[in-house]
């Protein structure tokens, strides 16, 4: 077994085997301290352990009859802390999403979760947040998030094919005399954190298909950078997160460690202050996409080969977690030889390169004998890959320097903390205000939503990122003419061309909703999520979640947490979604602000056929367009309400099923190519909706909106609820769409026009816009360099 | 695969991120392409089975992405590397009439090694070009059109009609191809030899400038070859069309299936590659 022990066995050799024996010093003062001169060593080490932790870790210490080591210490605060550890959140995720039925099409819920796909493939996805990193250093920040998410997939033993990144700031006009001391603005955030997904995604060879950006003061102090990977594979090479057997090589494979990303995942698991810039500036990682790249082509292909037994990527808590977990998973112990560990920079301390969170990293367990062939093929790829330890029986984990026992812990105590005991208040029950008076000019109202911030085109940041690369992109963030891009619901790939399976991708938010109502926020969140797959023609397969939330703590942020999930959880049974996976980011705010419960989700659906596919953008003049689903007036949490105020609190009440029925019926009528175009209602209601297909076919239209019992015109107008879809509809294919949605609410709302975008309350005009004038604004909304380059002059003449 | 299938060498390094869909179309295609680490052409760190000479393919194709993650001038070390490593066996390959393509960063390889716009004879040299930062001065991943301009590209002269227009779509930051201007080695002098492959246009097959040209060349140079046509380099990526399925607007389309445009540029790179018999 020891037969193939690689080059780096000689230099330990020198220093005597790894047996246990004594550990050696230096100690840290634990036993007999008091809870004051221990609270002060957490602090001066920056454990972030709290009092009941410290006592705990007293007794462990004291029962072992030694004083902790620093590189103990430094290991179970990786470990133990809230980015590590889900202390506070996993009672309410286990609590709700734990009730969700068993579910045969999730394969394996580790790093990411997987799901089938087919008899051959599954595919992988994870979202997670990278908000503290990019807050004080935006670019680096943004870029090693991508760097994380591509290894939690990788390291199921899936290729990465698509990324999608979710993201909030401040306004990009906030005055500087309101941006708080050491905040920085959010229009260097924003132009920062968008150049690190470009630079990191585009060099790494991952389309970047699906996004949101949201800008809301809420945001200026804390800014949210989520960012969402989606992975495919044969079956045949999914692998655990765990060593499979005792005596498996652990082999650290990638980028060289460094200082870089020191307690990284204690600066993730407490609030930004004003000094984080200067203070918290070492705990961000450096990447290195050109390290990632040829890492993910080697890992691969070592999976295929069939030499990795099982693997984790280092990420938060570095290779202390991703060793720990790696062991422990499987029911093993470990010994770690912390001076094999290739090193960026010399002079690093034991405890230093235990949690260093440098980049581009792989921990892989491997049989002795499958070593040398697994180190083969990353010397091909100029990889470094370097066995640095083993599993082991028994349940220790063993960390040697240069031949000397440095820690000695019971592995299960060093990686499982108890779960925090938190107090949560539930959320004040939601106000059922009335809805304000409307009086507005309906032509005002529409050109104000469609040239908010939050509406108007992402192109300018779309064509940044690659977003075909791979060549499987065939649903692209953006439809319409060539000429006319408009937004898509969600993207959609060829999994494996030339066959026909797709898998949609959308990303959804819900923070205004789920500031008015948790419950309903966290249901609406996924809901919508749903509508935009179906609008695409999949069915809504799954989703993961990010779930960014202030100090947990705080019994108010903790109870929002629960009914949030809660929402959520219904939402996914409803809708016959798998939770494979998910992220929880706290302690997001700081400085006396905090952010609305937002919870994120990243969501697949299957498209049995792309050929099938249906885009937003509407397709010809003389069709028809019809609204399906119920309107309702409820108006919380509405762009309508965040842009002309009022305090409208009713939000439209939670219909999830009825959106699975809608939205199963819209499948079948699609599969008989029934829908010319169809597109979700969501935020600005149809007042948005309308001309977001008009944009995308350089088309008009004319409806009416006093066709629903009950609902005024201008409810019509701005309503987001209820499980609504616009559909376009040929002529001659109306009879047959309208028997297909027999028992549906539907309403057949006017037709296509080559002309302007006209709401009519009954005869009447009720708001007219003209699109083109509209579009031109709606496409330059986000005021980039792009439009003023697409107004130039053009050149004269043939070249 | 047919056993005339040519065997086409996709070379890869770190970085180049667009290997293995060009492998994927070439396959579709019936060739028999082969993703090649240069360091397989090298000889370091692969056992003896993984060992390959250029002299076994037909064709080298270098593809896009970001080599050695273009930190420096953009094809500027995978440019040097191949030189250093491949140097007279590329040369020879060359001069004998095998097809050496390179596309987008592929492209600014061949322009870094001097094999593009390329002298008489096809000497590797010091490079007579550069594909500068775009107009914009950002990435830009949109949809484009190509005009097939007659030149003396070998795989499509005489094959295609002239002013025949491809829709190719880009995805570069560096791509405004700036010619020294010394003699051979002008805009003028190119038109004249046939050296201009394909011009940017817009979708009705008119030069429109920005963003039809995403990266404001001047003449709305999209790729250009050798004197001989047998090496070229084009910006606009040909392996992300080869299915109306990438079209962006295929659902606007009556038929969303079938061959797209940059199949038809594969497939006739393909034939010619099998054509000259290597």
């Amino acid at each position: 077994m020891r037969a193939a022990r690689p080059v780096v066995e000689s230099r330990a050799r020198g220093r005597g085997r790894a047996a246990p024996g004594p550990v050696v010093g230096p100690f840290v003062h634990f036993r007999g301290a008091s809870a004051q001169e221990l609270l002060r060593t957490s602090r001066s080490l920056s454990l972030g352990f709290s009092p009941s932790e410290l006592s705990r870790l007293q007794g462990y210490f004291q029962k072992e009859g030694r004083d902790p080591t620093q590189v103990e210490l430094a290991g179970i605060a990786q470990s133990w802390s809230e980015h590590c550890s889900y202390k506070s959140s996993r009672p309410f995720l286990v609590k709700h999403f734990g009730s969700l039925p068993p579910d045969p099409r999730v394969l394996a819920r580790g790093d990411a979760g997987v799901m089938v796909l087919n008899d051959e493939l599954a595919y992988a996805l994870r979202i997670e947040s990278h908000n503290h990193p990019s807050a004080v250093e935006p670019y680096g920040g943004a870029a090693t998030g991508i760097g994380g998410i591509l290894r939690d997939v990788l390291a199921m033993g899936a290729k990465p094919v698509a990324l999608a990144d979710p993201l909030f700031f401040g306004p990009l006009d906030l005055p500087l005399s309101r941006l708080p001391g050491g905040v920085k603005h959010p229009q260097y955030l924003f132009a920062n954190v968008i150049a690190g997904i470009r630079d990191y995604g585009n060099r790494v060879g991952v389309p970047t298909v699906a996004g949101s950006i949201t800008f809301d003061p809420a945001y200026t102090v804390n800014p949210l950078v989520n960012v969402g990977c989606v992975g495919v594979l044969p079956r045949r090479n999914l692998r655990p997160n765990r060593a499979t057997a005792a005596g498996q090589e652990l082999v650290l494979a990638g980028g060289l460690t460094g200082k870089d990303g020191l307690g990284g995942v204690a600066f993730a698991s407490r609030e930004l202050s004003s000094k984080s810039e200067k203070e918290d500036r070492g705990a961000v990682q450096l990447g290195n996409a050109i390290m990632k790249e040829p890492l993910i082509h080697a890992v691969l292909e070592a999976v295929e080969a069939g030499l990795v037994a099982g693997m984790k990527d280092l990420g938060g808590g570095g290779l202390a977690s991703a060793s720990g977990e790696l062991a422990h998973a499987g029911g093993l112990g470990s010994e770690v030889h912390l001076d094999r560990v290739p090193l960026r920079e010399t002079g690093m301390s034991p405890w230093e390169i235990w949690i260093s969170e440098s980049q581009e990293r792989m921990l892989m367990a491997v049989e002795s004998s499958n070593v040398k062939e697994l180190l083969a093929i990353f010397a091909k790829h100029d990889v470094p890959a370097t066995v640095v330890g083993r599993s082991v029986r028994g349940e220790r984990e063993r960390l040697y320097f240069h031949g000397e026992l440095v820690a000695d812990l019971e592995l299960a105590f060093r990686v499982d903390p108890p779960p925090a005991s938190r107090s949560l208040a539930a959320p004040p029950p939601p106000r059922h205000e009335p809805s304000p008076p409307f009086g507005r000019d309906g032509t005002e109202v529409v050109e104000r939503l469609l040239l908010h911030s939050d509406v108007v085109s992402r192109e300018p940041v779309i064509r940044v990122y690659d977003h075909e690369v791979q060549g499987r992109t065939v649903g692209k963030p953006l439809v319409g003419t060539l000429s006319t891009p408009s937004h898509a619901d969600a993207a959609v790939l060829q999994v494996d061309p030339p066959g026909y399976l797709g898998l949609a991708v959308a990303v959804g938010s819900q923070p205004f909703l789920c500031a008015t109502d948790p419950r309903r926020g966290g249901q609406g969140v996924v809901e919508e999520a749903a509508r935009n797959l179906y609008a695409v023609g999949a069915r809504p397969d799954a989703f993961t979640n990010c779930l960014n939330f202030g100090n947990p703590e705080d019994p108010r942020v903790l109870g929002d947490f629960n009914a949030v999930v809660a929402g959520m959880a219904e939402a996914a049974r409803d809708l016959g979604m798998a939770v494979p996976s998910g992220n929880v980011s706290f302690y997001n705010g700081g400085l006396g602000a905090a952010i609305p419960p937002t919870p994120v989700v990243m969501a697949t659906g299957i498209v049995p056929d792309v050929r099938r596919r249906v885009s937003s953008d509407l397709k010809e003049a003389g069709n028809s367009l019809y609204l399906v689903g119920p309107t309702d007036p409820g108006l919380g949490g509405s762009l309508y309400v965040r842009v002309f105020g009022g305090h409208a609190t009713r939000s439209s009440p939670y219909q999830g099923s009825l959106t699975r029925e809608v939205g199963e019926r819209l499948l079948s009528l699609g599969a008989r190519d029934q829908l010319r175009s169809c597109h979700d209602i969501s935020e600005g209601g149809l007042a948005v909706a309308l001309p977001e297909m008009a944009f995308g076919g350089a088309l008009g239209f004319d409806v009416d909106l006093a066709l629903e019992q009950g609902i005024e015109a201008w409810q019509m107008l701005i309503a987001e609820g209820g499980s609504r879809f616009v559909v376009e509809v040929r002529p001659e294919d109306q009879e047959a769409f309208e028997r297909g949605l027999t028992g549906m609410p539907w309403i057949r709302l006017g037709s296509v026009t080559r002309g302007r975008g006209v709401f009519r309350r009954g005869e009447r005009v009720f708001a007219s816009v003209d699109l083109k004038v509209l579009y031109d604004r709606w496409r330059g909304g986000l005021g980039s360099r792009e439009k003023r380059a697409h107004r130039r002059p053009r050149p004269r003449g043939r070249a | 695969m047919s056993e005339d299938a040519p065997r086409i060498a996709i070379l890869s390094i770190e970085g180049t991120n667009c290997d293995q869909e060009l492998e994927r179309a070439f396959q579709l295609l019936g060739a028999a392409p082969e993703v090649v680490h240069l360091k397989q052409f090298e000889g370091r760190d692969v056992n003896p089975s993984q060992r390959r000479r250029l002299h076994d393919f037909s064709a080298l194709m270098v593809p896009g992405g970001f080599s050695a993650g273009d930190y420096v001038r953009a094809g500027a070390v995978l440019g040097a590397r191949v030189k250093s490593v491949l140097g007279k066996d590329l040369a020879d390959f060359a001069r004998a009439g095998h097809l050496v393509g390179g596309i987008c960063n592929g492209f600014q390889v061949l322009v870094e090694m001097g094999l593009l716009p390329g002298r008489t004879g096809g000497a590797l040299g010091s490079p007579q070009a550069v594909l500068n930062t775009n107009d914009s001065a950002h990435f830009e991943c949109r949809p484009t059109f190509c005009r097939w301009e007659g030149g003396n590209f070998r795989p499509l002269a005489g094959q295609v009609a002239k002013g025949t227009v491809f829709y190719i779509p880009s995805a570069h930051g560096e791509g405004k191809l700036m010619l020294s201007g010394e003699k051979g080695n002008s805009l003028p002098e190119l038109e004249r030899n046939g050296q201009v492959l394909f011009r940017w246009v817009d979708p009705e097959g008119q030069v429109a400038g920005y963003p039809w040209n995403p990266n404001g060349t001047e003449g709305n140079v999209a790729g250009i070859t050798n004197p001989e046509g047998n090496v070229f380099g084009l910006m606009p990526h040909p392996e992300r069309s080869i299915s109306l399925l990438q079209y962006p607007d295929y659902t606007r389309r009556g038929v969303p299936d079938g061959p797209g445009d940059g199949w038809k540029f594969l497939e006739a790179v393909v034939r010619y590659a099998r054509r000259s018999g290597y």
